[in-house]
Order: C-alpha cells, then structure tokens, then sequence
C-alpha cells in the first residue's frame, strides 16, 4: 500500500483525497448538504468538460449549457414517456447520444474547415441559443416556458434489484459513483496518447499536422466527447433537479462554466471540477447573503483571475508547492 | 406593386437598424480584431443613459449624444487599464469584454434596478405615402444611419486619417516603423466603436422596452452581421450584413413563426461562417 502511495504522483493523491472527502461528507454531514452537493457534483463534470476542451485542446465553447440542457430533456421526456422499462438508463444513454452527435456534427462542419478559434465561439454561443429557443418552443414536447416535471428515477436491475434515488443518501452516492467513473475516464483520456496529441494541437496545431495527425478529427472528437459529459451531467441532474427548463440552456449559464473553468483553473481538470463545486456552493452562499451584490463579486473576481492568475486557483496552488520544494523553482507559467 | 414596395421600406427600416446596432460592434471587430462581447451591455448603458437624461430633462438628442460620449469614455477607460494589454491574444480579450457585459449588467442593475422603462418616442407620428405609413422616428435613425456610414466612409477613404488607419489593417509593424501611434490609434477606434454602441442604444431605446439584457439580443444578431457582411468591410459589409440577417428574419416569419425565423437565422449564420468565413458576398 505505502509503495502504491509513494508511486502515484501529487495530483492524483490530490484527486483521491477529494473523492474520498466527498465519499465521506454523507457520514458527517445531513440535511441541505446531502441534497444540494450532487447538483454541484454535476457543475463539476460540467466544468471538467469544457476544461477539456479550453485548457487541454485550446478551445473556447460557449455552448456547454445547451449541452447540458439536451441532457436534461433527454432524460425528462423518456422517464416521462413511462411505456419503457429501465427508462432511467434508456434517458441517461439517449442524453449522451444526442449531445455526443449534435457535438460531433458541429464540431466536424466546423473544424473540418479549419474556422478560427474565435469563429468557433461564436458559432457555439448560436448553438446554444438554438437550442434555447427550440426548447422554449416546442411545447408539445418540452413543455414550452413552463418546463417540464422529472421524476427522481429508480434504477433496476432485471425483477430482482430495484434501486430508488428518492431520498437523498442514495441519490448523493449514485451521482457519486458516476461522476467518479466519468472523471476517471476523463482522466484516462487526457493522460493518453490521444490527450498528448490534444496538447500539441493547443501548443501548435501546425506542427501536429506535420507530423501527419488529422488535427480537424481529434478536436471534433473531443468536442464530441466533452458534449457527451456535458449531457451526462445534465441528464443526471434532470432527474436529481426534478425539473427542467429552458433557462438551462441560456448563454448565461454557459458563461458561468467559464467562471468556473478560469477560477477553479483551465490547465487542471481536478481544478476545473473544484471550481464548479466551489464557486457554484460560494455564488449560492452569497446569493443568500447579498443577493445584489453577489453576480458582481464573482464577476470581478473573474476579471482578476483573466487578468492575474492565467492558472486559476490550480495554478497558483501548484506555483506554491512547487516554491515550497525548491527555492530556485522559476515559474514555468508567468517567466 | 404596392405591396412590393412596402416590403422593400420595411426591409430597408430593418436592415439601417439592425446596421445600426451592429456598426460599433463592425468597428472594433474590423479594425483592431476585438471580439467585444461587451457590445451589448454598453447598447444598454446607451439607453440607461438616454433615460436618465430624459428624467433629467435634457433634450432627446442632447441625451442620446451625452449618452454616447459617456460609454465612449467608460470604453476608452476599459481599453486602457486592462483591453491594451491583450491585444495580442484573441481568447483573453474575448473573455475580459465579456467580463464587462456581466458586470455592467450587474451594476445596471443595482443602480436601475431590474424594471421594465420606457423611453417616449420623441417624434411620433408617421409619414404617410399613401400606400404606406412609415414611422417617423424609424426612418430618421435610418437616414442618420446611413449618414454615420457615408460619412464614416468618406473618413475612411478620403482622409489621411483614414489611410493611416488603413494603413495600419495591412500591416501593423510597418505603420509603426512609419510613425504612426498604434497604440493611440487602437485607443481611438475602440473608443469611437463604444461611442456608437452608446448612440444606437440610446437611440433604439424608444422602439424597445429599456431593461437590463436588452442589448442581448442586439449581441449575437450583430455578430452574425459582422461575420456575413465579411471582417473588415465595415461599409458595405454591415449593410449586406443586416441585409441578409434582418431580411431572413423577416421573411421567414412570415411563414413561420418568430422563435423558428430566429432557429432559422443562427443556423444559417453557422453554415456561412463554415463556408465564407470572409463573408458572403467579399473576395478572398
């Protein structure tokens, strides 16, 4: 055990530790926590997938919200469509397939054309609206402006094991269970070959192009993949939320993911996911105690962080231990 | 006949408006490539401000000028603490303009508040051309519209102001090795691109409720404008640009609804960015 401890490195002990802080919250904690911390779990996963994109590939969307919010329906309307058996998994599955192919299509008709980063901004800031607008309109099947009601879904397995997430203990380790299985995915995915590649697109996607790498596949299948996070997510918290509507798609939520991205800090996705939840619980904190001034603070906050701390709180925190084990240790970000 | 006419006016009230909102927005974009999200929250400071004013008894188009030099300043205050810094990276500048859209809207709405206004329409009335009744009020911002565009155009192409700035869009370093400001000029142009956002708030302002997300909408329909129209023709492109945006939109909700004339809309600007990025009627 002491060998495994010493072999893996600072951030993953980091990572364990804080799964492990959240595995243990339900034993010491009750009441609000218990039901509100799984919907800032989901904001992590959220902001993990546009940190993928933002700081592993060197891409901005400002379409994650709209992502989010596909998930959401998705599992909304076939839990609520009940001739299904299993539709809990059926509407988490059809949530990831619908982002990952709308992502994908997107992604393709853009980058296969080689459009410049901040066209792809723009057009995904469309996208989103696009989908806002469709959600606000079909009200046959999404219920218009008023939204759509989501059962908290039970999950079974064959006759025998049924599962119910109605309260709130079991619902806390489901969305546990699975935000851990698709970070560690996530993690594996980044610390591959396919995530280096991602790298040197960041750094030069000229050079990856030299090198005979399809540079226009690899950023479409990230995009593709950090739309399907993002209706994970946001399907689990269909169910968790019990209801959806169309302001989960506007472009205002998907900025807040930025927020979160740029404080938690955009080259870190355990970073990344702390944001959500830390920024997400703080804005809700100062939203009960100012709840005028609370938007400006964050807003501020996030101009300081764009303009001093490029690394966000990861940044700074890796700065520090970094200077704490060597005293000649030169920043490597901020020369 | 008749009604082809009538359509034509309508078309060309929607286009000068639209082109009027856009044409600070084309301004900065075009010249010194800043995608200024903030675009929409400083059309909303303009028609703050006008209210303001009006509430002050000051003139109409006192208000709506003073509205215009006021955001004109906050813009070149905005530009010269953080925006200078990052012209040089795309991302940084996208993010910091959008900073200030979420903290102006904050501070309109502390000092606002969140309610609805209304700016009285200053000239009533409409002209009557037998056939058809325009708005007055409507096609004065259209002649002012096409009179800030000429004459931006006469500035642009037949001064020596305007070949400095010319000059500058085809190449930077030798501009400065020239002995021009560059960075006085970037100062300038993004400043007098604040300074229209102001105005065409202020002066769509009796045409809309007053409220703080009404530049939103104005926002990513100028965007679309800009990019159509082509980076860089800031003359022609944001009259074709409003052209296509405005008249698409009119056109297809008249056979459907609004929301899907809008669908409609994006979608169409995501397929012209993929295939003319340069814009769509410009050369390479």
């Amino acid at each position: 055990m002491q060998n495994v401890l010493t072999k893996i490195s600072g951030e993953a002990k980091f990572e364990l530790l804080i799964f492990l802080a959240l595995a243990s919250i339900p034993l010491v904690f009750s009441g609000y926590i218990l039901f509100i911390l799984p919907q800032y779990m989901l904001f992590g996963l959220l902001a993990v997938s546009l940190s993928i994109l933002w700081g592993l590939t060197g891409i901005i969307s400002f379409g994650q919200a709209g992502f989010f919010a596909i998930g959401a329906y998705a599992i909304g309307i076939v839990v609520k469509s009940t001739f299904l058996m299993n539709s809990a998994i059926l509407g988490i599955l059809l949530g990831i397939i619908v982002s990952a192919v709308i992502a994908g299509v997107v992604g393709y008709f853009l980058f296969s054309a080689k459009v410049k980063a901040t066209y792809f901004v723009l057009a995904t800031l469309a996208l989103s609206i696009i989908i806002e607008q469709l959600a606000k309109s079909q009200k046959e099947i999404t219920g218009g402006w008023n939204g759509l009601f989501v059962d908290r879904i039970s999950i079974s397995f064959g006759d025998l094991l049924e599962y119910s997430l109605f309260n709130d203990i079991p619902m806390y380790y489901f969305t546990l269970l699975l935000t851990t299985i698709a970070y560690a995915l996530i993690k594996f995915l980044t610390t591959s070959n396919f995530g280096k590649i991602l790298r040197g697109i960041r750094e030069n996607e000229d050079r990856i192009l030299a090198l005979g790498y399809n540079t226009s596949i690899y950023k479409t299948l990230i995009f593709c993949v950090s739309g399907a996070l993002a209706g994970f997510a946001g399907s689990i918290y269909g169910t968790h939320a019990g209801f959806v509507d169309p302001s989960l798609a506007r472009v205002l939520f998907s900025t807040e993911v930025i927020v979160w991205v740029a404080i938690g800090g955009r080259n870190s996705i355990i970073g990344s996911f702390l944001g959500g939840i830390l920024v997400a619980s703080l804005a809700n904190y100062l939203n009960s105690i100012t709840p005028e001034y609370w938007q400006l603070i964050i807003g501020i906050v996030f101009i300081a962080v764009v303009i001093l701390f490029k690394g966000g709180l990861a940044g700074g925190l890796e700065e520090i231990y970094h200077r704490l084990k060597s005293k000649n240790y030169v920043s490597a970000r901020n020369p | 006949m008749e009604l082809a006419a009538s359509v034509l006016l309508d078309t060309t009230l929607i286009t000068l408006t639209l082109a009027l909102a856009a044409f600070g927005l084309a301004i900065i974009y075009g010249l010194i490539g800043v995608i200024n999200m903030g675009h929409g929250a400083m059309l909303t400071l303009g028609a703050y401000f006008t209210w303001a004013g009006l509430q002050l008894e000051i003139p109409f188009v006192l208000s709506v000028i003073l509205s215009g030099f006021i955001v004109g300043f906050i813009g070149l205050l905005f530009e010269h603490w953080i925006i200078k810094r990052f012209y040089n990276s795309p991302y940084e500048t996208l993010l910091l303009t959008w900073a200030f859209f979420l903290v102006t809207t904050e501070l309109i709405k502390i000092v606002f508040g969140s309610d609805f206004r209304t700016v009285v329409n200053p000239y009533p009335g409409s002209i009557d051309l037998g056939f058809y009744k325009i708005p007055t009020y409507r096609t004065l911002i259209c002649v002012f519209t096409a009179f800030v565009i000429l004459s931006t155009g006469f500035v642009f192409f037949r001064t020596s102001t305007g070949i400095k700035i010319r000059a500058m869009i085809q190449n930077r370093e030798m501009a400065s090795l020239l002995g021009l400001n560059i960075s006085l000029t970037y100062k300038i142009i993004f400043g007098f691109g604040c300074f229209m956002a102001g105005l065409a708030g202020g002066l769509v302002a009796p045409m809309l409720s007053v409220s703080p997300y009404m530049g939103d909408m104005y926002l990513v329909r100028s965007f679309f404008v800009v990019i159509v129209g082509g980076i860089g023709q800031i003359l022609s492109g944001t009259i074709i640009g409003s052209f296509v945006i405005g008249g698409l939109e009119t056109i297809v909700a008249l056979f459907s609804d609004q929301v899907i004339a809008q669908v409609a809309v994006f979608f169409f600007a995501i397929v012209i960015l993929r295939i003319r990025p340069q814009g769509i009627f410009s050369e390479k």
